[in-house]
């Protein structure tokens, strides 16, 4: 597959070389655009809020601000989740809203350049397909990039209010 | 009516009144300067209704508070302004360039004007009666030919072009030759308890280097205080300066030598020397304004630097409404708040822990945790005091609404305002005057009656309405009192029962007054256009529920009525009381909680085996199993709930069921939809001590829950 067919894609794929967070769901390797990343901190039990879906953990305080938080690994179906000292927290700062998800571990901060970015395949996953930027190609390792600003406002994720109807 | 206004102003501290007139001028400051501005872009040929209606509002808000404040000389102009362009935008004239001129230096006075008031009334009154002479020519049609012709000087510097400050220049200076020349005064003060006033005068002349200068007299009495005061401030002006400290039957001002001439004046080193000429020179003129007073400025016993200061506001004659505030936007004050309520957290987590700490071994870190308590407290009120602001601001809409209303229904009414110094949430000011507009309006309609019916009923003809506010605790109480027939027991129960209510006879007098909330409710014998449509006393209740208020009536036939409301001080800070369920905290408004108790075995009997009802005294009441609802997990409990909480919402009651009573206390409102959804039951979060989040119940939809 050429560039030329991957910028007239309609995948955003960015022209320039980005940053990404990457972070580890079980064995699979996930990275979003770090400029949408507030902070990373530990695991604190949430306030749990009554019939919100299983992966929403609930709400904490963030210095004054609450807080939803997800669970991405309940989410995407990963085989176990703990709970232990080093759950990590990443805070997203989306247009909107501020979100946390909770990850295995965060792993580092890589930049990529538009060549090493290619279209994700047309799979049947429990990811919103439109929530996947594309595949991050290193040597050995393979990064799915989320378009997290979607994946976090989608239906899916029950964390906004449905318009009334 | 005035006079009972002033009483209640008076009764209170002295930064009030000031205080009452700061926001007008900052409004009115805004409203010229959005005139201006409007006035500038304005295209004379292409003028839209939308400009000049634009304009017209600018003119319009300026006299409605001027006059409602008293300054006559403003909303004079102001009101020949906004004839003008009532014409205008009615289309009866057709623009012109000299009416943009005209309105423009009339704008400019009116800031003068304003500006003077702003300082207390000192400095000279820059002339109006030639610009409302044009005004009005020019609204009647007048020729604007023969206006540019015959003009003033000042309408000729206007049209060549010069800033419109120079036309007041030009006016005023006709006027500064009459100027009174400098008086020496004896100024008594007393007898009075405390010297604080009395050294509060002296500080106004230091405040204010233009009034002239004080010098301490020697006293007889001890508490007595006499003053050698060298001014040139007219003594009426004085008087009324003075009297935001001293009451005016304790100030005795007598001339001790006549007037100085302005001769002499030249060789002395009085301070007030220039003002005398230069009008508003105490006013913070522009820098680099032509400097050609500063000749005749004298030397003075004054630091270098305070003459430069002097020499350069002197040739600005143009009074401009001092900034004392500054304006910011409330999502700003809402961070700050955020943020403090956060350190306060912090700091109850540091106090908590170092608690078990031996005060022998940690002397210096337990002295610096205490300090920084009391200084996080202090930061906390501070920042919380950002967002309050006086009841004035609500008080002062209705001396005239009382009195056009009074006028209209032929009744003679006083209005009594106490404690418009009280400060409200602005959110709260701003969402509690229609209501109490509402409440006033009832008192003056229903309550106060005619004069001849008052007479024959042995009370004076004119009635009282008296509005007052005060703290409480950690809430508001305003009231609404009225002397006049107050409200008949039974023509309320007849009516309940004409609308098919079902009212026992043994009802309390409470109960009875609390049915005129119910919607539709109205007692007034006649509909008049003012209330009495039966819409009124049902909003006004839902209203104050609303902000998580409470309404009480009290009443006595003949002899008047009292409605008192309750409110929290901040909507961002609500009274809550904490309730456990399983491991779980949930925190219930205190307003709505109208008692617990601890539920007796086998006091719940169900209705189809479904809904649970509880008896409380003789009534039934749904019960609410606030663990059910929520869906707590209750795995290590075998106790059951067993403690009640009956909670109020819309007039309906339902018992929630809790496992404790975890305590009250304040909390901060955070909205849970920010970043979150709407979640159902729950109308907000707050956070704890602990730092955890927990939620608000939405009673009402508890209460609606139950119903269905």
């Amino acid at each position: 597959m050429s560039s030329n067919e991957l910028a007239a894609g309609t995948l955003p794929v960015p022209a320039e070389a980005r940053e990404y967070l990457t972070f580890r769901l079980d064995s699979e390797e996930y990275g979003i655009d770090i400029l949408k990343v507030q902070e990373i901190r530990g695991y604190e039990a949430p306030t749990r809020i009554a019939h919100a879906p299983l992966f929403v953990k609930g709400v904490f305080n963030l210095r004054g601000t609450i807080v939803p938080i997800v669970d991405l690994r309940l989410k995407f179906n990963c085989p176990k989740a703990d709970y232990d000292a080093s759950t990590v927290v990443i805070v997203l700062k989306l247009p909107r809203r501020v979100v946390g998800i909770v990850v295995d571990s965060v792993s580092d901060v890589l930049t990529l350049p538009p060549e090493y970015l290619k279209p994700a395949p047309e799979i049947d996953t429990v990811i919103d397909s439109d929530a996947v930027m594309g595949l991050g190609l290193l040597k050995d390792r393979m990064l799915i990039l989320l378009d997290i600003d979607r994946l976090m406002s989608g239906a899916g994720m029950a964390l906004v209010s449905e318009p009334p109807t | 009516m005035s006079e009972a206004q002033e009483q209640g102003g008076g009764a209170e501290a002295d930064f009030d009144l000031t205080q009452f007139y700061q926001i007008f001028f900052e409004e009115a400051g805004e409203n010229l300067d959005q005139m201006e501005q409007m006035l500038l872009v304005l295209n004379l040929q292409t003028a839209d209704d939308e400009d000049l209606n634009g304009i017209f509002r600018c003119a319009h808000s300026v006299k409605g508070g001027a006059a409602t404040f008293g300054f006559a000389d403003v909303a004079e102009l102001t009101h020949q302004m906004e004839s003008l362009l009532d014409r205008l935008r009615r289309h009866e004239i057709e623009p012109s360039p000299a009416m943009v001129d005209v309105l423009l230096a009339a704008a400019d006075v009116s800031r003068s004007l304003l500006a003077r008031h702003q300082a207390g009334g000192i400095g000279e009154v820059p002339p109006t009666a030639d610009l409302v002479a044009r005004i009005g020519s020019l609204a009647n049609g007048g020729d604007v030919a023969a206006e540019r012709s015959t003009g003033t000087d000042a309408a000729q510097t206007v049209l060549a072009g010069s800033s419109a400050d120079q036309v007041v220049t030009d006016t005023s200076d006709h006027e500064t030759k009459a100027q009174t020349g400098l008086r020496v005064l004896e100024v008594v003060v007393g007898p009075l308890k405390d010297m604080a006033p009395a050294e509060a005068i002296r500080e106004l002349f230091r405040d204010i280097p233009e009034l002239g200068s004080i010098e301490d007299l020697a006293s007889d009495q001890a508490d007595v205080r006499k003053f050698t005061v060298r001014t040139s401030t007219v003594t009426a002006e004085l008087l009324d300066l003075f009297e935001f400290h001293v009451s005016r039957s304790q100030l005795t001002i007598t001339e001790v030598r006549p007037t100085i001439s302005l001769g002499e004046l030249s060789h002395g080193h009085d301070p007030v020397a220039p003002e005398t000429t230069a009008g508003f020179g105490f006013f913070e003129g522009a820098p680099g304004a032509p400097d050609s007073n500063s000749v005749q400025a004298p030397v003075r016993p004054l630091s270098a630097s305070a003459l430069a200061k002097q020499a350069d506001k002197a040739p600005l004659p143009l009074a401009q409404i001092e900034a004392a505030t500054i304006r910011v936007s409330i999502s700003k004050v809402d961070q700050l708040i955020n943020l403090v309520g956060e350190l306060v957290i912090t700091q109850a987590m540091l106090a908590q822990n170092s608690r078990a700490l031996d005060a022998a071994d940690y002397q210096k870190m337990l002295a610096g945790m205490a300090d920084l308590e009391r200084n996080t407290r202090d930061l906390q009120e501070s920042v919380m005091s950002i967002r309050m602001i006086p009841m004035s601001v609500v008080f002062s809409r209705f001396p005239r609404m009382l009195r056009d209303l009074a006028s209209k229904l032929g009744k003679k009414v006083d209005f009594v305002t106490l404690g418009e110094s009280t400060e409200l949430d602005k959110g709260l000011v701003e969402k509690i005057t229609d209501p109490l507009t509402h409440l006033v309006r009832n008192s003056c309609d229903h309550g106060v009656e005619m004069p001849e019916e008052r007479r024959r009923a042995g009370k004076p003809e004119t009635g009282t309405i008296t509005l007052s506010a005060a703290h409480q605790g950690g809430s508001i109480v305003i009231e609404v009192r009225d002397d006049g027939r107050g409200m008949s027991r039974e023509k309320i129960l007849s009516k309940a029962r004409q609308r098919g209510l079902e009212v026992p006879d043994q009802m309390t007098d409470s109960e009875v007054w609390q049915l005129i909330f119910a919607p539709g409710f109205s007692t007034a014998e006649v509909v008049t256009d003012v209330s009495g449509r039966g819409v009124g006393m049902d909003v006004v209740k839902r209203n104050i529920t609303a902000l998580n208020g409470t309404v009480e009536i009290d009443s006595a036939e003949g002899y008047g009525m009292k409605v008192s409301v309750r409110l929290p001080l901040t909507l961002a800070i609500m009274d809550g009381m904490s309730v456990g369920v399983g491991k779980e905290v949930y925190m219930l408004p205190l307003s709505s909680v109208i008692e617990s108790f601890q539920l007796k075995v086998d006091a719940i009997n169900t209705v189809g085996h479904e809904s649970q009802l509880v008896k409380v005294r003789d009534e039934y009441m749904p019960v609410v199993e606030l663990a059910r609802v929520f869906q707590v997990p209750r795995h290590d409990r075998d106790r059951p709930s067993d403690i009640m909480v009956v909670i109020e919402a819309e007039g309906s009651r339902v018992a929630l069921l809790v496992d404790d009573l975890l305590g009250q206390q304040q909390v901060v409102v955070k909205n849970l939809e920010s970043n979150y959804r709407k979640v159902p039951n729950v109308s907000g979060a707050t956070i704890l001590g602990d730092g955890k989040v927990a939620l608000i119940l939405d009673t009402v939809a508890l209460v609606r829950r139950s119903r269905h």
